[in-house]
């Protein structure tokens, strides 16, 4: 046996099931080191901030009582966004448990990411009109802070969605995934989860604190 | 030297037989063989070594000659940096910036671990190749990327960035103070692309080491230039993605109005500074450990005897990357971050010697009661050790508070940082090319040109750099474009003349290198596998290895660095030979 | 090979002798590394430690460069001497790990207890304190008038007709006039305010073996110093704030106390007077640009 042969198959691409998983906990660690830069800074930036949190006239984001319209809406939201965590866990079981094709729960999925990244492109839009934007004038590091971070995250929901889907196609065309074969559906799955527990940190610092 | 005839039967055939002929294009330009994306950051790299080196004769030139016109090329200047052939002072800052980018960027970091990391660690440890080929080569095009835009802004309207490596706000983060909106928006990029780059590679690496040592090399059997390399790799991954962040604050900064590091009772200036340095100072480490690494790959092999101290060499290593990311606030002694927090990191700062201490010490003691050879790969690992003493040394004087309120942000600095940077990765980086050369290209360099190339890179390093200490404690601030204007600097200008003559001298030394490369790639004696009678696994494949490294994969009974052991006749014993019969190797 | 090693050896000590003393008949400084005179109490705090790190880094550089050469030397290869098969020492790498530690530790107390006294001991209560403040690419100087007190001021004040961030209404800012050059009486402690208009700049005078950076949006009031003798300083901005940074420098004159107060008194006078006329035109902003002026 050749080490070429016990590193990789003969196409050169897809290491063994483990090492896969292993660099892609690796570059979650990575992508945790992103998202914490971003939410110290958000944290630094709102202790040294002199006068009113939020800014005077400010939309406030955060869940106090009683309920306004948008923190129902934020709330309902961030629970699609966890639940599509559990649809995952879901296709998963289907798959490796039961070698179903796991195509329905993929499906409820990807619906329930697709619905969490709209209803936030309504917020941004709802904020936008309430006068927040990214810039200095629309008050100041209270909305930079707030669309930066959440667009970083938005971001990476976008690229979840594009990698379910594609994990969709490929089990729709090929059968791609089953019992034996599942170390793409299972690196997608850890990204996803990743990307819904850094929400849960970002909903906690910007919704609730 | 004397050639070595194949030690084991498996070596004379790549591993993955013939049916593996790509085209010219697969082998040279996308390819998934490590070595081939090794050589690709090798070439690379030392094309933008020409770069960052010729930005920084342009300083040298504007520091000893200020106002002068640049003799030759001074007309073909862009008119950001030079107005009827004369360097002006915004030109100034921005080739002192470029200088270092490319230099911390698109030079070292990819020779220590895009070169040298990519082609020694599969071969040291005894795999086929990266755990990921494929994102392997995909982290070489993005620094590909990364660099054409970076040099890209010496040609956008503005010019190149001109804010510092460091690119400190508000000077960074406004348009209308830099004057060079685009450029600096141009380097958020690039670093952010190079953030991708260096971290693509981080996960490689980690995942290779880890996963994919062959049977019998137990961690504690790494030799320790993958040790080092590992180390580097998970600094890399915890830091970068920080510096990415604040580029693309700072980026928001320029372009979105957001006001993240802009003053004005929201954003803070200093933040951006903390980003920068929890990235900044395990950068710095990024460059050295690899190079600590390389280094002590070769003096083990040149002094016929094993390395001092493994486990205390690989415990060092580990000690490093853990202080080094709390270290990072003595860059910002007096940066107007609270006094107290300054002390702490002074605390800090001192402990983080104590590695380096050990460090250097177990590289005297490896040559204590060796056998030296001095080949030019020797030399250069000696340099690097006598350079670095002296390196570290002036980090000492800067690492205590008060010292530092009078040194800060002076040329002592520079001294230091070119003295650990050029003296130390880049001195490892030329002998691990000396050493490493055979093996990568088969063929053996001239050592007579080699020894002419280290005696001349030595003198002329240590005339530049060595004065430069004393402009430091003499007051000359940084990044000035002309010390001339200043009283107390005005009498110390034939020092910088001397400096500048010695960084000339410094970049005409690069010229026996490449010529000894260039001819001997093409025409140097061929080279046999294992022409130092080293150890490591590297050494038991052809010259160059084939496709696959490996015909079978190998099995390791001991530690890397097993030279003169009593009882043998020859005075190596290769990781992948168990010791002979009758013969006791010692523990490590 | 190792003749031409220790040839090259030579060769390069006798260069650094020649080139040294050649760059050094040429400088006119004081001491060994050339550093400007000292010219503040603190700097003579400072300079001891330099100096004794010096004293120990040199040891520490002078012995382990002597032991490099010394094995390189002494163990150089030779026919039929073999390396010695030594893995290590355990004990030694206990003693070298505990030497260096227990010299820092004493290092950083020591630093650490002077930093503390340098900066964040109790300001003298009769010191003079100034306001400076730093812009692209200048200085300007606030000083407190016949009170001796400098009124209130905050950076958010800061526009470009409030230079200072005065705040109009205190009283015991109306004496306080502007300079553009930096006078300090002799043996006094002065105490400034430091700021910044639009980038970070810093204050650097390597005679007082100061630096400080001055943050836009941030007052860094902990500065002080007290000079030991007279003469003319170039105060200079040592951190690159854009094109105009090498030339961002100010006049600094260090002056007995008799010439001291003849300056003050001028200025101070020039300072009613301007204050007068513009009272006259009953316009609060021609304040600041009146004593500009002057
Ligand atoms: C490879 C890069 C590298 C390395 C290894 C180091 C190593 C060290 N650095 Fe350096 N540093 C830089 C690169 C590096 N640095 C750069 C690029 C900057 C400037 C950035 C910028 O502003 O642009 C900088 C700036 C910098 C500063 C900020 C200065 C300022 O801006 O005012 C400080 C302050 O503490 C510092 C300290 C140290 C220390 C204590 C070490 C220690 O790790 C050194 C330890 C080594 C030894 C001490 C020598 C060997 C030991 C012995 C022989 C044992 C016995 C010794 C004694 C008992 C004294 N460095
Ligand atoms: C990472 C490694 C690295 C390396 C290798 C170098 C190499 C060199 N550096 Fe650099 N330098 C830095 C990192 C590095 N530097 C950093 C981080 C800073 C701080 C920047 C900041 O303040 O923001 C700095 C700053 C810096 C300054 C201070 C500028 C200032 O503050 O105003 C100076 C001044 O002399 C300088 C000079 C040099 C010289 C002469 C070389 C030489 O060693 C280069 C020699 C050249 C080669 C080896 C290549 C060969 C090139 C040629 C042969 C070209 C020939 C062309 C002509 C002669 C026209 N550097
Ligand atoms: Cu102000 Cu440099
Ligand atoms: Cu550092």
């Amino acid at each position: 046996m050749t080490t070429a042969e016990l590193t990789h198959d003969e196409v050169h691409q897809g290491a063994t099931p483990s090492t896969a998983r292993f660099g892609m906990i690796m570059f979650l660690l990575s992508e945790a080191m992103l998202f914490a830069a971003l939410l110290i800074t958000y944290t630094v930036l709102r202790i040294g901030h002199p006068g009113d949190w939020p800014p005077h006239g400010a939309p406030d984001l955060r869940v106090r009582f009683p309920l306004t319209m948008m923190n129902y809406v934020m709330i309902i939201n961030s629970f699609i966004l966890i639940s599509s965590s559990f649809t995952f866990h879901w296709v998963e079981v289907q798959i490796k448990k039961h070698g179903k094709s796991g195509l329905f729960p993929l499906l409820v999925t990807i619906a329930l990411g697709t619905v969490f990244l709209c209803v936030q492109g309504w917020e941004w839009s709802h904020l936008y009109e309430e006068g927040m934007w990214f810039s200095k004038e629309m008050y100041g590091i209270y909305g930079s802070c707030f669309f930066v971070t959440t667009g970083f995250h938005g971001m990476h929901v976008f690229v979840g969605l594009l990698l379910l889907i594609w994990c969709f196609l490929r089990q729709v065309c090929f059968g791609s995934f089953t019992q034996k074969h599942h170390v793409a559906l299972d690196n997608v799955g850890l990204y996803w989860h990743f990307v819904d527990g850094v929400w849960l940190v970002v909903y906690t610092l910007f919704y609730i604190i | 030297m004397s050639t070595i005839t194949a030690e084991t039967p498996l070596t004379d055939t790549h591993a993955h037989g013939e049916h593996h002929k790509p085209n010219w294009f697969f082998h040279y330009f996308w390819t998934y063989d490590h070595k081939m994306i090794g050589l690709q950051y090798l070439w690379t790299a030392f094309a933008f070594l020409f770069v960052g080196g010729a930005l920084a004769m342009g300083v040298r030139f504007q520091l000893a000659y200020p106002g002068h016109v640049v003799p030759v090329i001074g007309r073909l200047l862009p008119a950001t940096i030079a107005v009827d052939g004369a360097i002006i002072p915004a030109g100034y800052n921005a080739l002192v910036t470029m200088h270092a980018t490319v230099m911390v960027f698109l030079v070292v970091m990819p020779l220590v671990i895009g070169a040298f990391g990519n082609y020694l660690i599969p071969l040291k440890i005894g795999a086929g190749d990266m755990a990921f080929p494929l994102l392997n080569e995909v982290s070489y095009w993005l620094y590909v990327t990364s660099g054409l835009i970076l040099m890209s802004s010496f040609f956008c309207p503005g010019g190149a960035p001109a804010s510092g490596w460091t690119a400190y706000a508000p000077l960074s983060a406004v348009g209308a103070y830099n004057h060079t909106q685009m450029g600096q928006s141009l380097w958020c990029i690039g670093i952010f692309i190079n953030g991708l780059s260096s971290i693509a590679g981080a996960v490689n690496y980690i995942t290779t080491i880890v996963n994919l040592r062959c049977p019998g090399m137990t961690m504690f059997r790494l030799p320790l230039a993958v040790w080092a390399l590992f180390i580097t790799a998970i600094l890399l991954l915890l830091a970068v993605p920080v510096l990415s962040a604040a580029g693309a604050l700072l980026f928001f900064d320029l372009n979105f109005g957001t006001s993240f590091f802009k003053p004005g009772g929201e954003g803070q200036p200093l933040l951006w500074q903390h980003l920068f340095w929890f990235f900044g100072h395990p950068e710095v480490y990024i460059m050295i450990l690899p190079a600590m690494g390389l280094v002590s790959e070769i003096i083990p092999v040149f002094s016929r005897k094993p390395i001092f101290g493994y486990k205390a060499m690989a415990l060092a290593l580990a000690a490093i990357g853990v202080l080094g990311f709390m270290v990072w606030g003595h860059h910002m002694f007096v940066s107007g971050m609270s006094l107290t927090m300054s002390a702490a990191f002074s605390v800090s700062t001192m402990f983080i010697a104590v590695p380096s201490a050990i460090k250097t010490f177990n590289w005297l003691g490896t040559i204590w009661r060796g056998s030296v050879q001095f080949t030019t790969a020797m030399c250069f690992a000696l340099g690097f050790v006598s350079m670095f003493i002296i390196g570290g040394l002036s980090g000492i004087f800067m690492a205590s508070t008060p010292v530092d309120l009078f040194i800060h942000h002076t040329y002592f600095i520079v001294a230091h940082i070119h003295y650990v940077l050029f003296g130390g990765s880049l001195f490892a980086v030329l002998g691990a090319v000396y050493f490493w050369f055979p093996k990568m290209f088969g063929r053996m360099l001239n050592e007579r040109l080699g020894i002419f190339h280290f005696i001349m890179t030595f003198v002329f390093f240590n005339v530049t750099f060595f004065p430069m200490h004393n402009l430091g404690l003499g007051g000359m601030m940084r990044r000035i474009a002309d010390p001339t204007i200043y009283e107390h600097l005005a009498q110390l200008q034939p020092l910088n003349i001397l400096c500048t003559w010695g960084a000339f001298g410094l970049g005409l030394s690069m010229i026996p290198f490449f010529v000894n490369i260039f001819y001997s790639i093409f025409y140097g004696p061929k080279a046999p596998n294992n022409p130092w009678h080293a150890t490591t696994l590297e050494w038991t494949v052809p010259s160059p290895p084939g496709h696959g490294n490996f015909a079978v994969t190998p099995t390791v009974y001991h530690g890397p660095y097993e030279y003169s052991v009593p009882g043998m006749t020859k005075d190596y014993l290769p990781q992948n030979e168990p010791a002979p019969e009758g013969i006791h190797l010692e523990a490590h | 090979m190792f003749r031409s090693f220790l040839r090259f050896t030579l060769v390069l000590a006798t260069a650094f002798l020649l080139l040294a003393t050649a760059a050094h008949a040429e400088t006119h400084t004081t001491n060994l590394y050339w550093a400007p005179q000292n010219a503040t109490v603190g700097g003579e705090k400072i300079d001891v430690i330099l100096n004794s790190i010096f004293v120990l880094t040199t040891v520490v550089f002078i012995l382990t460069q002597a032991f490099l050469i010394y094995y390189l030397v002494k163990y150089r290869r030779r026919e039929g001497v073999k390396a010695q098969y030594s893995h290590g020492n355990n004990k030694l790498e206990v003693v070298w790990t505990l030497l260096p530690t227990i010299i820092f530790i004493a290092l950083v107390i020591w630093s650490n207890r002077t930093w503390h006294e340098l900066l964040q001991s109790p300001i003298p209560p009769d010191a003079l304190e100034v306001q400076v403040v730093a812009y692209q690419f200048g200085w300007d100087f606030l000083y407190p008038g016949a009170d001796g007190k400098l009124g209130a001021s905050d950076v958010r004040l800061i526009t470009p007709d409030n230079k200072f961030g005065q705040d109009k209404s205190d009283p015991a800012g109306k004496d306080d006039f502007t300079s553009a050059e930096f006078v300090i009486p002799v043996n006094k402690v002065v105490h400034i305010l430091l700021r910044s208009r639009d980038v970070i700049h810093s204050f650097y005078v390597p005679q007082f073996r100061l630096y400080q950076d001055a943050i836009p949006g941030r007052t860094i009031s902990w500065v002080r110093f007290q000079t030991i003798r007279t003469g003319n300083f170039e105060l200079a901005c040592s951190q690159l704030c854009g094109a105009g940074h090498y030339n961002m420098k100010a006049k600094i004159r260090v002056v007995s106390q008799e010439e001291y107060d003849k300056w003050f008194a001028g200025k101070a006078q020039a300072h009613a007077a301007a204050a007068a006329a513009s009272a006259t035109e009953s316009k609060d902003q021609n304040l600041v640009q009146a004593s500009e002026h002057k």
